[in-house]
């Protein structure tokens, strides 16, 4: 208290003071610019090295001195980008599109019905959120290989899991995390909604297709952005179940590209790295207050 | 008249309404339930069993003892201890409270009932199981046939000891149904029925597995006890368990004598804390004397893996949250730009982790060139090969007489632990960001008024505020950096291999080498997760006395 009134007096003594220098401000800035710089640096370095010859990366440059924009092409072609890409946006669809087919009701069920077991059902749940995907590996990986078999018994050698699209998919077609999100936004609807909409004569299955869909455009957006990260970065599950090009993620033909088929060209490396992470940019910044809010409002990550 | 029409249509609505749940619910559920719930049986089953591709014979907790030496008898004498326990307590909760004792003894029996029923499933589906993931094992050399694979799936299910498991587990579903169904009936006043149904079949269920893991305790270690006696020599294993219980009773004596001292003033504080101090030492003493012993014969590689693990989340999770935390308070006050900023800091997080993970291998490369050795050349530090150096950072630092187990995580353990700090500082500065939204700016306001400085607003207000946001993100980041997998994958090098592959590059490499080892492997991954499981158990209840939820 005394401190404040010498400084009010201060103030009163000197109107006419010039202000002080905002040292403050500047710390603060300099703070943020510096953290700024570093999380941004590496994707810099990756940018400019992607422009350079293998043997100015390995000399630790900074900028290339030529712009090599040919490398670009040449990883494009070399690492088989094409086809890994097109694998990772199929798998992708086909996840995200399973995902929401499958969550959305459930979220449904869990958020506005009320039915037998509900809060244990609910509660086993979200207690598979807690089990680290490395305890459900080995025993994932068997029952795909059981019914990859199964299934190539039944309808030929094209319905087999291994190596295809089922075992890459279907696993994660439904996350425990996205039911969750959309349960607590569902739930959030209000009831007067649906009353009106069942004097109107609606089912449960109309009233989420043409009032609650509508009105929760944004968390399954955040739950099919959710989807799109984890299957475009998926890396342990795929080097399990895949082993030729024809459905070979891009995550995986990146690491096999850079560990197995051309381990000195650091160019091509850089190059197909930049190539890998702008679709996700592109993504990114267009969704970003999305992005962020879908984080902070559940705290997650897919 | 009129009233019982009515309440046969609320009937059916009810019936319609459950019906179209569980409609809803079944292709997720079923896919949670397959690849989520039941792995978790599934790889404990694995564990159980020598099993190579295929499986084989039952081994008991060989594949534990492997791996954890003796201490695998504790591990399982404890997790059977605390399972009976749990269900103890919800035993108590069933039976509390005044009510008919026929409501009491219905729902106990509806209890017991369901357990009966849900391990005798249990039992027929797993005898099952190996029947049919044996299918291509009994029908090689066979010619590849459509349909041949659905057949012997058929057959399977009339294999005689399936058989002889699955009538009396139906018998015992349809038992339970009953009893059950009659059990709600006779109370279906009481609201709670439902809830102290599922009260008592957890506590009939956790009572079994307890007793299960008790059971294949006991089993293992007279197996064990019979071989050390045809060699001559003795087991203390019995002496150990008592030891160690002794030692942990007094670890957790000392923080109950511990947290009441410190509510406590003058003279009696300082004598319990003196208290809680002996305890703690005895205690640590007797863990620490007994714990290696029974590891002794641990794998050693797991144990480095194990090491690798601890040294990765303790280096990494404190410089997340602190650079975190300064980062999200920095952004808090009222500057221009707080959405790019937040963009920009938040960019390491979501870009793919393979394609940044190459990045930093080529900035930390080993080459005298590289972009870390120009940097640290800048301070007179001589050029270090990074990735590729397995060597301590103390030891690189203090020099060799430092001893190996202060050596501390190696060079490119740190440089992985770096690279973590990268990628998810980002994301603790948006979650404390939005933790610091939530904080109500009248009470920062009041501090002013009270003449509080900067310090001591953060110190005081800020901080005890932020706690549940800082205690979830402890919890995530420890229980993130205990799994992860592709980072490490991309960053390791054959020379700096042992000083980076955590438990789960551990486990990934038992199952993917030339000659896979699935039981073994599945072993070690249930004991990583029950690490994780203890772990975050224990961040529970430390935090919830400490985390302020205003």
């Amino acid at each position: 208290m005394a401190d404040a009134v010498r400084r009010l007096d201060a103030v009163r003594s000197s109107p006419r003071r010039a202000r002080p220098f905002p040292w403050r401000t500047v710390l603060t800035y300099g703070v943020l610019l510096l953290g700024a710089v570093v999380a941004l640096g590496p994707f810099l370095w990756m940018l400019s090295a992607s422009f350079m010859r293998a043997s100015e990366i390995a000399a630790g440059r900074l900028l290339p001195e030529q712009l090599q924009i040919n490398n670009y092409p040449e990883a494009w072609r070399l690492a088989n980008l094409q086809q890994f890409m097109w694998n990772s946006v199929r798998i992708t669809a086909i996840t995200v599109g399973g995902e929401l087919l499958f969550c959305i009701p459930a979220a449904y069920a869990f958020a506005r019905m009320r039915f037998f077991g509900r809060s244990v059902l609910f509660g086993i749940m979200l207690s598979t959120m807690m089990i680290p995907a490395i305890a459900t590996l080995i025993p994932n990986y068997l029952t795909v290989v059981w019914f990859s078999r199964l299934s190539e018994s039944i309808c030929g050698e094209a319905c087999k899991w291994l190596d295809n699209w089922p075992s890459l998919t279907i696993p994660f077609m439904a996350s425990a995390f996205s039911i969750f999100l959309l349960r607590q936004f569902f739930a959030q609807i209000p009831q007067e909604l649906w009353e009106a909409a069942r004097i109107d004569g609606a089912g449960h299955l109309r009233f989420l297709w043409s009032v609650v869909l509508p009105l929760s455009r944004a968390p399954v957006m955040t739950v099919a952005m959710f989807g799109f990260i984890g299957s475009w970065n998926a890396l342990m599950w795929p080097l399990l179940v895949v082993q030729s090009d024809t459905w070979r993620p891009i995550a995986y033909g990146l690491q096999k590209f850079t560990q197995a088929d051309a381990p000195n060209e650091l160019h091509l490396q850089m190059a197909a790295a930049v190539l890998m992470i702008v679709p996700m940019l592109i993504l990114y910044f267009f969704t970003q207050r999305q992005f962020t809010e879908g984080i902070t409002s559940t705290g997650l990550k897919g | 008249m009129a009233a019982v029409p009515r309440q046969i249509s609320r009937r059916r609505r009810i019936l319609t309404e459950n019906l179209t749940a569980y409609a809803f619910l079944f292709p997720a559920g079923l896919l949670i339930f397959l690849f989520g719930i039941f792995p978790v049986a599934f790889a404990f089953f694995v564990s159980l069993h020598r099993w190579r591709r295929f499986p084989d014979e039952y081994v008991g907790l060989a594949n534990y003892e492997r791996a954890l030496g003796d201490f695998a008898y504790a591990l399982f004498f404890y997790a059977g201890a605390a399972a009976i326990a749990a269900g103890l307590y919800l035993a108590r909760r069933v039976l509390r409270g005044a009510r008919p004792w026929n409501e009491t003894a219905a729902a106990v029996l509806a209890g017991a009932a369901n357990t009966a029923a849900i391990l005798l499933f249990t039992r027929w589906f797993f005898t099952l199981l190996p029947v049919i993931l044996n299918i291509p094992v009994r029908l090689r050399g066979q010619e590849r046939v459509q349909g041949l694979f659905v057949s012997e799936l058929f057959a399977s299910f009339r294999f005689p000891e399936v058989m002889s498991a699955w009538f009396p587990s139906l018998a015992a579903v349809l038992a339970a149904v009953v009893v059950s169904y009659g059990a709600v009936r006779l109370a279906r006043r009481d609201e709670t029925i439902g809830r102290r149904l599922w009260l008592a079949t957890g506590a009939g269920l956790l009572l079994a597995l307890g007793a299960l893991a008790l059971n294949l305790t006991l089993e293992a270690i007279g197996a064990a006890a019979e071989a050390a006696q045809a060699e001559g020599a003795e087991l203390p294993i019995w002496s150990q368990i008592v030891v160690i219980s002794l030692g942990m009773a007094a670890v957790v004596a000392a923080y109950q004598v511990w947290t009441r001292a410190a509510r406590r003033w003058g003279d009696r504080q300082l004598v319990v804390s003196l208290a809680a101090a002996a305890l703690l030492l005895v205690g640590g003493y007797a863990l620490v004397t007994e714990v290696p012993r029974l590891l002794a014969a641990a794998d050693r590689n797991m144990m480095s893996g194990f090491s690798v693990t601890i040294m990765y989340a303790a280096g990494a999770v404190p410089f997340q949250l602190m650079i975190g935390l300064g980062l999200a308070y920095l952004l808090f006050q009222k500057i221009r730009g707080t959405t790019a900023f937040r963009m920009v800091f938040f960019l390491p997080y979501i870009m793919p982790f393979v394609a940044t993970s190459m990045v930093f291998s080529l900035l930390f490369s080993h080459r005298q060139d590289s972009l870390a050795n120009h940097l640290i050349g800048a301070f007179g530090i001589p050029p270090q090969k990074w990735l590729l150096e397995p060597t301590g950072i103390f030891q690189l630092i203090f020099g060799p007489q430092i001893p190996s187990w202060l050596a501390g995580p190696g060079l490119a353990l740190v440089v992985i632990i770096i690279y973590t700090v990268w990628t998810y500082s980002g994301y603790a500065t948006v979650v404390f960001l939005a933790g610091l939204g939530n904080i109500s700016g009248e009470l920062y306001e009041a501090a002013r008024i009270d003449g509080a400085s900067g310090w001591q607003i953060f110190r005081n207000i800020t901080l005890p505020l932020l706690s549940p946001t800082t205690f979830f993100l402890m919890l995530v980041a420890t229980i993130g950096t205990f799994q992860a997998f592709t980072q490490i994958w991309m960053m390791r090098t054959p020379a700096a291999a042992r000083a980076v592959d955590n438990m789960s590059i551990y486990i990934f490499e038992r199952i993917t080498d030339a000659s896979p080892n699935y039981g073994y492997g599945s072993a070690l991954a249930f004991v990583l997760f029950f690490v994780i499981l203890i772990l975050t158990v224990t961040q529970n209840r430390i935090a919830g006395r400490r985390v302020f939820y205003g």
